[in-house]
């Protein structure tokens, strides 16, 4: 055997084994690629099948909801003897005709900061007004009218808060929508829920599943929020120097206050 | 010239992936724990039909989770860090169409958004820090090799994911 004849066996075996080796590892590589992608799939596909699901059930959080009826902090008491609930357009006057003293209450059922004023003062309020002290018109804003998904509850809760007072029941009604009040950018309520809620809290007149069914006072709000929107009385200056209407908005005396600040409410049964 | 080591380039590519990692999945889940305030700040772009703003709102923390997933993984970086540069020009394009029609609203880059009082927008420093995201994407995008990625595990080649880097080590210097 020559010399170059082993040289060129041996050349030939490495090669062969250079081969091997790189066949091997290529198999190994695309086997680790293929996992990687199989697992990569599957966390997507879990990702987006479940981020999906996990997203519209809790926009939807309301569905299939009875609104509880009840205060923030107690269950809904009766309309105190002597306090009237009136309705005049798109606001509603409740209190004690003899009252002294008045304020008015711009509220959107949809604002979060509106449920804080009442979660606040709501109960402060309504002693006020039981005990013959306040008068208040409560003014339904339907400012975030766009701000549910879908669109409307703003105003579908307004009107039906509207078509409770008819019925006598608009304190109540209104503290039991403040109360279970729903996620900005949620669902909402829809008139099923808000027909329910009335019948809950014992109106009976069908008139009212009528009202809210058919939008009696929407016109009559949105009329309302135009005025309220060009009303000089209601600007108010933001904390950056920028004016403009907001909710919630309380009027004692013809002016903003800043209900934000403690004792705001003794001033006006005082003042 | 001095060229710094392929080691610092991979050092920074590894900050440059899990900083852009940990944007997304910051912004994707403080987005995702709060889909109605999401909803509204896709809403107060004012941009789409209103038929998308809902499946905006709900795809867009998706993806923004699943690229920082895919970014803190190193896995597929090139295109991840190509998708993360197109989501952020559409980002800053939204952000700077709502400046530039004057509305008042709050980006929702991390959560929140939605209309404020007009004064208190930050559209500037808006823009700005998402253009400091836009640089990680941009690094990515052009050197998407880095340290402790699953592309390095799937033996891609260093510097470059789609083709390993020409080895120059037998060419003498001075050519």
């Amino acid at each position: 055997m020559g010399g170059a004849e082993r040289t060129a066996r041996k050349r030939r075996q490495q090669t062969q084994a250079a081969r091997a080796v790189s066949q091997a590892r290529g198999a190994s590589a695309d086997r680790k690629r293929v996992i990687v992608t199989v697992v990569a799939v599957v966390v997507v596909a879990v990702a987006v099948i479940g981020g999906v699901i996990w997203i519209n059930a809790s926009k939807n959080s309301t569905e299939g909801q009875a609104i509880t009826t009840g205060t923030n902090s107690a269950p809904a008491t009766p309309p105190v003897a002597g306090v009237v609930e009136k309705r005049d357009g798109a606001v509603v006057l409740t209190g004690k005709p003899d009252a002294k003293k008045s304020i008015d209450v711009y509220a959107d059922f949809l604002c979060p900061i509106c449920g804080e004023f009442q979660k606040a003062y709501g109960p402060q309020i309504e002693q006020a007004v039981n005990s013959g002290q306040l008068l208040v018109r409560y003014h339904m804003v339907p400012l975030l009218n766009k701000s549910s998904d879908p669109p409307g509850y703003s105003l579908d809760s307004a009107n039906a808060s509207l078509a409770a007072a008819d019925s006598g029941k608009f304190t109540a009604y209104h503290d039991a929508l403040f109360k279970n009040q729903p996620e900005e950018g949620g669902r909402g309520y829809d008139k099923g829920q808000l027909v329910k809620l009335g019948q809950d809290l014992g109106i009976t007149d069908p008139k009212f599943a009528e009202a809210v069914n058919g939008g009696t006072y929407n016109q009559a709000i949105n009329d309302a929020y135009q005025q309220t929107l060009k009303d000089p009385n209601l600007e108010q200056t933001f904390p950056n120097g920028k004016k403009g209407f907001g909710t919630p908005s309380i009027v004692v005396g013809g002016k903003v206050v800043n209900w934000q600040q403690p004792g705001w409410l003794q001033q006006a049964l005082a003042g | 010239m001095l060229r710094p080591s392929q080691a610092v380039l991979d050092g920074v590519g590894v900050l440059a992936r899990l900083g852009l990692a940990a944007v997304w999945l910051i912004s994707g889940a403080l987005k995702i724990s709060e889909p109605g305030q999401t909803y509204i700040a896709v809403q107060a772009y004012d941009v789409l039909p209103h038929v998308l703003v809902g499946p905006v709102a709900t795809m867009l923390p998706l993806l923004e989770l699943l690229l920082g997933l895919f970014l803190l993984a190193g896995l597929w970086t090139r295109q991840v860090a190509g998708a993360s540069l197109l989501l952020l020009l559409v980002l800053i394009a939204g952000i700077a169409q709502s400046w530039a029609r004057g509305l008042s609203i709050d980006c929702g880059c991390f959560g929140g958004g939605g209309q404020v009082a007009p004064g208190q927008t930050e559209y500037p420093q808006e823009i700005l820090r998402d253009s400091g995201f836009l640089l990680l994407a941009v690094w990515l995008l052009v050197r998407p090799s880095s340290w402790f990625s699953v592309d390095r595990w799937l033996g891609r080649g260093r510097g470059n994911s789609a083709a390993p880097a020409p080895d120059y080590s037998e060419v003498p210097e001075g050519n």
